[in-house]
């Protein structure tokens, strides 16, 4: 096998130029997947960041089937023991309470329905971006339990501004009773979604919790994990175990199924690269192939006459397409990491624009991440030694006596 | 190495040989019928102009194409007995083949190029590159070895071909037109050198030629005219 593969090294050195430019082609069709991939994982986990980071958080605690009925009744169960656990648990490394329900808003000029979330500002700034997205005012900044914070799209609707005054009105848990209290308007945030510009109100969570009448219960809490790939491990003993006492942990892929599956469109974007690239291979090196089989016929026919069995005679085809695959992954590969690289430090700029739900608010930087450079070389190389069992079949059928008499 | 000449001993056999094939939709019918006995240590030349069917019949007797009719055994056994990686074997044990030019592997050096066969052998490294030393010695490129094709002149690479044809003792060696490519100067050192071979090792050759120098050295010389043997002639 060693003096095989050394001879099929030796033979794609024969014409260079043709290995140059072979090898080139499939190494910029690798160098354009890896790349991609890097881009789409950055892509992703802009996405992931933005999803989870301006509001959701990355998991979520509900008390029994809050998330389905919405009802104010419904708070997490043993509050005090799960917080005090989530304080305690290694993979967490923030978490806030919230109390929501839907209400009413009014202005002296307009009414508008939105949802009304209890927040705690401290931890509230470690789960969510509203204060980073401050068009006007503050975020909570002074002791004015009466403070409320909009979006800006609500801020138009009710023609309001900060400063200015407005009443909600919510269901109070148990008796159904309205409840109403007098706001005033603190801040003004803009996300760039407009779901979340229009229909979200903060309050303060004390506040929220006596307006509904639910004592120091919350509706939900919001969790962020040390590291984000937590919430996309279904396995971990971390979801039954926050699962207990009729309450619900959901990790955002849950919660956005819809985001779960545009990650899943974007696998499957990469296999139709990986496909076209598949293509590319086939025929690139399967005309280099055939162009140097052609080329050599009288030597395969002198190799085949002194006793080289055709399994001999294709074992050097499929290692010389192989040999071609080396140089074209050591290419790409280089190609690959240094436009990640590149890309990586300077980043792309996507920031405003929304895709499937979700505004990109910072730079896109590419992901280098090891397996890119495993899996798509080695898929190369497979593919491509896969696709030369033709001409190698070909060359092992050889009429030796013909090519001897043609090729002279 | 050395083999002592068993005269009378055949090491080809062919029985009314025929063979057509289609050249461009016409049938040619390239050998018609040859009864032919080549025993061991001859030094033997198959002569007849272009299309008298050398060239085929050379093929035919290594198993390189195959017959329409007839029988060829080769040291008593039947060629068409013979089949597949089952073929290449019995060629690479028993056939020594020398062509008219581009005989080696390009990318291989002499060495490499010489010790192919016994490569495809199996044959351990120490023990290929003993033979192989010795047989570069022999053909006067012992200090070529580690050269490339392309560095040697034509006579020198035809001389490694008759090394690579030699080096693993086979029963019979077959060179079709080897100086064809070759000046008269060259051509007659490599068939001298040949010849030498021939007589020292006992080793059988026989050539496919219109080349004189051939004729005059060989031993026998037979004569095929349109496929057939117009005349076979053991000089004395």
């Amino acid at each position: 096998m060693w003096f095989y593969i050394k001879l099929a090294w030796r033979n794609i050195f024969r014409n260079k130029r043709r290995t140059i430019i072979t090898s080139i082609a499939i190494g910029i069709g690798l160098a354009s997947l890896i790349f991609t991939a890097a881009l789409m994982e950055g892509m992703i986990n802009n996405m992931i960041q933005s999803a989870t980071s301006s509001f959701l958080g990355q998991a979520q605690v509900h008390g029994g089937d809050f998330r389905e009925t919405q009802d104010v009744e419904k708070t997490v169960n043993n509050l005090d023991q799960v917080t005090a656990e989530l304080k305690q648990d290694p993979l967490v490394t923030n978490y806030t309470l919230r109390t929501l329900s839907m209400g009413m808003i009014a202005s002296p000029a307009n009414m508008n329905a939105a949802l009304l979330v209890g927040v705690e500002p401290g931890s509230e700034r470690f789960l969510s971006k509203i204060a980073d997205t401050l068009q006007k005012g503050s975020f909570f900044d002074g002791a004015n339990p009466r403070d409320m914070v909009i979006g800006s799209k609500l801020a138009e609707d009710l023609e309001v501004s900060p400063g200015d005054r407005v009443v909600a009105t919510v269901s109070q848990a148990k008796t159904g009773d309205l409840a109403q209290e007098m706001f005033r308007i603190s801040g003004i945030y803009q996300f760039g979604i407009k779901e979340m510009d229009s229909g979200l109100a903060f309050i303060r969570l004390k506040k929220a919790q006596q307006m509904l009448g639910i004592g120091d219960r919350v509706h939900q809490i919001a969790i962020k994990f040390k590291d984000i790939k937590t919430a996309d491990m279904p396995g971990i003993s971390f979801w039954k175990k926050y699962s207990r006492f009729d309450n619900e942990a959901v990790p955002w892929t849950i919660l956005l199924p819809q985001m779960k599956a545009v990650l899943g469109m974007v696998d499957i974007s990469l296999l139709i690269m990986a496909v076209i690239l598949g293509c590319v291979v086939v025929f690139g090196i399967i005309n280099s192939l055939f162009m140097s089989l052609y080329e050599r016929m009288f030597e395969f026919a002198i190799m085949r006459a002194v006793g080289t069995r055709p399994a001999g005679l294709r074992k050097l085809i499929v290692l010389e397409a192989g040999a071609l695959a080396v140089i074209s992954i050591i290419l790409g590969s280089a190609l690959g990491m240094i436009l990640t690289l590149i890309f990586a430090h300077s980043g792309i700029d996507y920031r405003g624009i929304e895709f499937a739900g979700t505004t990109f608010h910072e730079l896109i930087h590419p992901v280098m991440n090891k397996w890119h450079y495993v899996v798509f070389p080695v898929g190369v190389l497979f593919f491509t030694m896969l696709v030369a069992i033709y001409p190698a079949w070909v060359a092992g059928r050889l009429r030796i006596a013909t090519a001897l008499r043609k090729s002279l | 190495m050395e083999k002592k000449i068993e005269k009378q001993v055949p090491i080809i056999v062919t029985e009314n040989v025929k063979k057509t094939y289609e050249d461009n939709g016409v049938e040619v019918q390239a050998v018609r019928g040859v009864d032919l006995t080549i025993s061991a240590g001859e030094f033997t030349a198959i002569v007849g102009p272009s299309g008298s069917g050398k060239t085929t019949f050379l093929n035919i007797i290594s198993g390189l194409d195959t017959i329409t009719s007839g029988r060829v055994l080769l040291n008593g056994k039947p060629l068409s007995e013979i089949k597949g990686s089952e073929l290449s074997d019995f060629r690479r044990d028993h056939i020594g083949f020398i062509f008219q030019a581009y005989n080696l592997i390009p990318v291989l050096t002499v060495e490499e190029n010489v010790e192919y066969i016994m490569l495809l052998q199996g044959i351990p490294k120490a023990e290929r590159h003993k033979r192989v030393m010795e047989i570069l010695a022999d053909v006067g490129l012992r200090e070529y070895a580690q050269r490339l094709p392309a560095k040697l002149s034509g006579g020198q690479q035809q001389r490694v071909a008759v090394a690579r044809a030699m080096v693993s003792n086979p029963d019979l060696i077959l060179a079709d037109e080897p100086t064809a490519n070759l000046d008269s100067k060259t051509g007659s050192e490599l068939l001298d050198m040949m010849k030498e071979l021939n007589e020292k090792k006992g080793m059988t050759f026989l050539f496919s030629t219109h080349d004189e120098m051939i004729m005059s050295r060989a031993r026998r010389v037979i004569t095929l005219k349109d496929g057939i043997i117009a005349a076979d002639v053991l000089k004395k």
